[in-house]
């Protein structure tokens, strides 16, 4: 792919990479969550409305499907909670950011084994008349634009969401098959095995020289 | 040298023109740079990984921010690999970097940050992470050039080009389900075939203890 040229000055190149920006990321990233994991999302203006997803993907069930699962807090600039959800192994969330700044979302893993979580953050802004100057007018196609790619914004996370969802599916079946290969293998080595040794012992006991003072 | 430095102010400064541009009249679509915050510890890395499919375009640019220190912040390594580990970017001891590659195989992707060792703070730093990847990457200020369309019409052609990014995807979780799906009838005929197979055994191994012993008490006179 051809980059294209860097200019100079910082701010140039970062107001070059604001303009080009598309509809916002519509990509996954997963993190490993230790204990706490934190991500910051910057909200630009008040009442955006702030959708997002998460899908604990590496979820090693060993003995039983009893894990507490991960809790999800979001944080607003003021330090209030705005949003949170426990101990879900994946799920959806969607809330109208009371005022603008730095938001912070962070993973709590109450278990000691590391999860991977796969999360998208989207911020939604629709333009409307708060937002403008008093001589500028609202140009109605502009909000329709707007709401238009915020609807195919929203099927973009949901797909992101069940492509999540799919791997996690893809590892318990990975992991299911390994399991039936292995017990089973197992299984029948181990039934050989004690039924020698059944053989074995039997023969033992009716052997000659024990034979005299037992059986 | 030409060290770009990133300084809070800036960054604000540059966030106001950016909704001075956007409140314009043509420019409807409000450029909304989704870059990410990650905080990096002040020991060990911060890895962010992604499954990308094959021949994704993946784009990413991070930078910076250290709140204790705007002028000096520190300095981090970067280094994304590859699902098969090899490396695609590695970068030591900088503040701001970008990377740019097109996925060749399919898998998982990381990028992992880690402040550099011969830094005298002991707390961690912010990172912006600013990653795209597939249509989200398409420069679209070349776009804009080459066919010379400004305004509602390159906002419309964008979104024709979302919703086709939205119908590839759904073509690719559908031929996930189906090789999922074929995963699982395996394991179905398996689990069948293993437990009538363990049946056998069973019935056949216990059959053979029983000639064998009968065998061995006939031998030893015993029945």
């Amino acid at each position: 792919m051809e980059r294209r040229q860097r200019p100079r000055c910082t701010s140039t190149y970062m107001i070059i990479a604001l303009l080009v920006s598309l509809i916002g990321r519509i990509s996954s990233l997963s993190v490993t969550v230790n204990d706490i994991e934190c991500v910051y999302e910057y909200v630009i203006y008040e009442d955006d409305t702030v959708s997002g997803n998460f899908v604990v993907v590496d979820h090693d069930i060993f003995w039983g499907s009893d894990h507490p699962g991960i809790d999800l807090t979001v944080t607003s600039p003021a330090g209030n909670v705005v949003h949170t959800l426990k101990g879900t192994s994946g799920d959806k969330f969607e809330f109208k950011a009371p005022r603008s700044g730095m938001y912070k979302f962070c993973f709590h893993n109450p278990h000691s084994t590391p999860e991977t979580v796969s999360f998208h953050i989207h911020v939604g802004h629709i333009p409307n008349e708060h937002n403008l100057a008093k001589d500028e007018h609202l140009d109605p196609i502009n909000v329709k634009i707007a709401e238009l790619r915020e609807a195919l914004e929203s099927v973009t996370a949901e797909q992101k969401y069940l492509k999540a969802r799919d791997v996690r599916h893809r590892h318990t079946n990975e992991s299911t098959r390994k399991r039936l290969l292995g017990y089973t293998i197992g299984e029948y080595v181990l039934l050989a095995v004690a039924s020698t040794l059944q053989v074995v012992y039997i023969r033992r006991l009716f052997s000659k020289s024990v034979a005299y003072n037992r059986v | 040298m030409a060290e770009n430095k990133i300084s809070r102010s800036q960054v604000v400064a540059v966030l106001s023109i950016m909704v001075l541009l956007c409140l314009t009249g043509n420019n409807n679509f409000v450029p909304v740079a989704e870059a990410i915050w990650l905080t990096i510890p002040s020991s060990g890395t911060k890895c962010v990984s992604e499954e990308i499919q094959n021949n994704v375009v993946v784009l990413a640019d991070y930078h910076v921010i250290d709140d204790a220190n705007l002028q000096h912040p520190s300095a981090i390594a970067a280094r994304v690999t590859s699902p098969y580990g090899s490396n695609l970017h590695h970068n030591e001891n900088v503040t701001v970097g970008q990377f740019a590659f097109t996925t060749s195989e399919a898998g998982n992707y990381m990028a992992c940050f880690w402040l550099n060792s011969n830094q005298q703070q002991s707390a961690g730093t912010t990172l912006s992470l600013d990653w795209r990847i597939g249509i989200t990457a398409k420069d679209w200020e070349s776009v804009a050039k080459k066919e010379k369309i400004e305004g509602v019409e390159l906002d419309l052609k964008r979104l024709g080009y979302v919703v086709q990014a939205i119908h590839d995807n759904l073509v690719y979780l559908k031929s996930r389900e189906a090789d999922m799906r074929e995963v699982s009838e395996l394991t179905n005929s398996r689990v069948a075939w293993f437990s009538i197979m363990s049946i056998g055994i069973c019935i056949v191994v216990s059959a053979l203890q029983l000639w064998h012993l009968t065998l061995y008490f006939q031998k030893k006179k015993l029945i």
